[in-house]
């Protein structure tokens, strides 16, 4: 999607249109960007750019609040779009994902066509615009989707891979991060042609054996292999950055008890598992520290990672000194579904556990429900 | 306080009492052990204030006394001597001579006056009861594996003694399978409430057992107590509440089958070698006087092996964690077994084909 959340606030907002419109903190406040509309790139401002500095590029900008749930239902929305196109769909992050289309044009038509169809069809339900890459493998696909942003349709065909790679720059390859463009510029290699010149043994001597390994494949489009099948999620994370520092415990445990929620409906949501909690606390002068935990069963409610994340944080935290932010989040994610094992008995967290699987299906659906001693966020999410 | 005695014999005591000090690295009172001298008799005890444990042995003593040493370095010291005779002598200086007779060897230990030991619980003799010290290490033997050890639920990691209707009972349970065993008891006076008990104790009183003769039991509210000859035991009992289990044990099951119990278990070796680590998940099935056993196919493969029994029914397949199979299988002590069921998502009991008072139940797994 280009631009997805200043774009769904151009869509809600009507007035915003034609409009630099930066998503995230408020000015004055000290936080970043999250995302910004194309109008506003044009000014220099970009993601995770801090506020103030944004505000100073562009005085006339649009500043709103981050308003994520709304975000996320309109991801599902287009979500339930690509089903109805293929079941063969792995969702990379909030607005991306690679939908395999073999075997898909009798129905179709045409792989353009098939994209054509696509772009309209989320246009329609949601008046916002996608990019689209064909490729024959999806590190190709995701290199052309962002080729041409926004609204943009590029396709690489079969046997023209090396051709469209010879294009594009070396940090246009997905990817390949700062610190390996970097090492290969210390090499003298900028571009992608360059880069296939070199063979397997002497990329792996000079960036690792699998960064090696990856940029060969690459620079040849093939395909390494990094989303080939379900996502491997390693951790669920979520922090909040207090708008003035404090020390406050009520408001701690307060946001603690949020951050607990959003991680136990996103472990909720995916039918993920996970047994490891940690916190991560941050005092004034930046110094951060970090703490966690393993249970001997996978976490089964809301309470249970707010229970272990406040006995972590009770030890970590000195009692005195200011925070700026405060992180939850669990690691180790078992994304494969393990066979569930039948219990003889249900114990009170068994019970909780599905009230809270019955509000968080609801939630998914749009539903508002929440903890009452969470109401006053939610208040703050609508207004 | 003045005694000799032998090596070996002190040795047995000290490290049963270095089993219950806390190991914890801060050294307090309950990092010592006390010894007392009284007339013939040495009396040892050892407390992590949970557990405490006293016995008594025959020395020859020519003072009486009393004084605690540091447990650890005490019975490394002891290890470390010669076989033979030691000689133990208190000396003014608040320290602890060990002296092996006719050696030049002399460790003087530091030690904290016994007065501050504390005292162990202790219940008056008219609670105690007897019971077969067979019967009660099988009892344990039967129940204990299946114990939780998820600290969430503690009321689960302990195991459940009733004692009702002249039945002693114990049961152990995880929430996802259940060790029942019970015996018929002649103390018939006593009664208590229900207790669960942790498995420190029990793993204990089986180290301590001889297997022959009886034990006393005792139970109050808050502590259990047991009695050898000359040893004595108590622990704290674990508060909670043990969820209902005479709901789920299965009133009738509708197919029993019969297996020779070493050909099943060997089978259920082999094919776990290719088994899912991580879930345990095992699918046995059952087919007329056959059953097989296989695991999922794998990136690594599959294993499959058939295994005959005698049982006519219909064809069922149950999935099931297979350590919850093989713990039971190795306890159970006789040379077939029966399994009885029902249906794939119901529990499955396992039961020795002469009854012995115990049985084994386990809940399945999804099967797919």
């Amino acid at each position: 999607m280009d631009a997805f959340y200043a774009s769904i606030e151009q869509v809600d907002n009507p007035e915003y249109r034609g409009r630099p419109v930066i998503v995230g903190a408020q000015p004055g406040s000290r936080g970043v960007v999250s995302a910004c509309s194309y109008e506003a790139r044009s000014f220099g401002v970009h993601s995770a750019m801090p506020i103030s500095e944004a505000f100073s590029l562009c005085r006339s900008g649009i500043f709103v609040p981050v308003r994520m749930h709304r975000y996320q239902e309109v991801s599902r929305l287009i979500m339930r779009i690509f089903d109805d196109f293929t079941p063969l769909k792995f969702q990379i992050s909030i607005d991306e994902a690679f939908l395999d289309m073999t075997g898909t044009d009798k129905l179709f038509g045409t792989p353009k066509k098939t994209a054509e169809k696509l772009k309209a069809s989320i246009r329609e339900e949601t008046g916002l615009t996608a990019s689209v890459g064909i490729a024959p493998n999806r590190l190709l696909a995701k290199i052309a989707s962002d080729h041409n942003k926004p609204d943009g349709l590029v396709e690489i065909k079969k046997g023209t891979e090396i051709d469209f790679l010879d294009t594009i720059r070396l940090k246009d390859i997905w990817g390949l991060g700062k610190k390996t463009l970097k090492t290969l510029q210390d090499y003298n290699i900028t571009t992608v042609k360059q880069l296939r010149t070199l063979d397997l043994p002497t990329l792996q001597q000079l960036t690792g054996k699998s960064g090696g390994a990856f940029l060969y494949n690459a620079s040849r489009g093939i395909d390494p292999g990094m989303y080939s099948g379900e996502r491997k999620t390693k951790s669920i994370s979520s922090e909040t950055t207090f708008s003035t520092d404090t020390k406050d415990k009520e408001s701690i445990k307060h946001i603690l008890l949020d951050l607990s929620d959003q991680i136990m409906f996103r472990l909720t949501e995916h039918g993920y598992k996970s047994k490891t909690i940690f916190i991560k606390i941050r005092y004034t002068d930046f110094t951060t520290m970090t703490a966690q935990t393993t249970l001997p069963h996978p976490v089964r409610t809301t309470d249970e990672i707010f229970t272990t994340a406040l006995g972590l944080f009770e030890k970590k935290w000195d009692g005195v000194s200011s925070l700026r932010l405060v992180g939850l989040g669990v690691s180790s994610v078992e994304v494969k579904k393990l066979p569930d094992q039948i219990q003889l008995f249900m114990d009170t967290e068994d019970q909780k556990s599905k009230v809270e699987k019955a509000v968080f299906s609801l939630r998914a659906k749009g539903s508002r429900v929440t903890k009452a001693s969470l109401l006053n966020k939610e208040a703050r999410f609508n207004r | 306080m003045k005694f000799t005695c032998n090596k070996d014999l002190i040795i047995k005591e000290i490290s049963i009492a270095q089993e219950i000090i806390s190991s914890r690295n801060s050294i307090s009172i309950l990092s010592n052990v006390l010894l007392e001298a009284d007339g013939n008799t040495l009396t040892i005890r050892a407390t992590d204030l949970k557990v405490g444990f006293e016995t008594k042995i025959p020395v020859d003593s020519t003072h009486s006394g009393s004084t605690t040493v540091y447990c650890d370095k005490f019975l490394s010291i002891l290890r470390s001597l010669p076989d033979g005779d030691i000689e133990f002598s208190y000396l003014d200086d608040n320290r602890l001579m060990i002296k092996p007779l006719f050696n030049k060897i002399d460790f003087k230990l530091k030690s904290i006056n016994a007065d501050k030991y504390p005292e162990l619980q202790n219940i008056s003799d008219d609670k105690y009861f007897q019971i077969p010290q067979k019967e009660f290490i099988d009892m344990i033997s039967q129940t204990i594996f299946s114990v939780s050890d998820d600290e969430t639920r503690y009321y689960m990691n302990g195991v459940y003694l009733e004692h009702e209707n002249n039945t002693l009972s114990m049961v152990a349970t995880d929430g996802r399978r259940l060790s029942f065993m019970k015996t018929p008891s002649n103390a018939e006076n006593v009664t208590f409430d229900p207790v669960i008990i942790p498995t420190k104790i029990l793993q204990l009183i089986r180290k301590l057992s001889t297997g022959e003769g009886n034990l006393s039991l005792a139970v109050n509210e808050n502590n259990i107590f047991i009695k050898f000859n000359n040893q004595k035991l108590f622990s704290n009992l674990i508060k909670g509440q043990f969820p209902n289990y005479k709901r789920v044990i299965p009133e009738t099951q509708e197919y029993t089958v019969e297996v020779q119990r070493v050909a099943l278990i060997e089978a259920l070796k082999r094919v776990s070698l290719l088994v899912e680590q991580k879930s345990r998940r095992i699918f046995i099935t059952f087919l007329e006087n056959t059953i097989i056993l296989s695991s999922e196919e794998s990136e690594i493969g599959i294993a499959k092996e058939e295994v005959s029994c005698s049982f006519i029914g219909p064809e069922t397949t149950i999935a099931l964690n297979y350590l919850y199979l093989v713990e039971p299988l190795r306890v159970i002590d006789d040379d077939t077994i029966i399994i009885k069921f029902t249906e794939a998502n119901k529990a499955i009991t396992l039961v020795p084909t002469t009854d012995k008072g115990y049985f084994h139940i386990v809940m399945p797994m999804q099967l797919d």
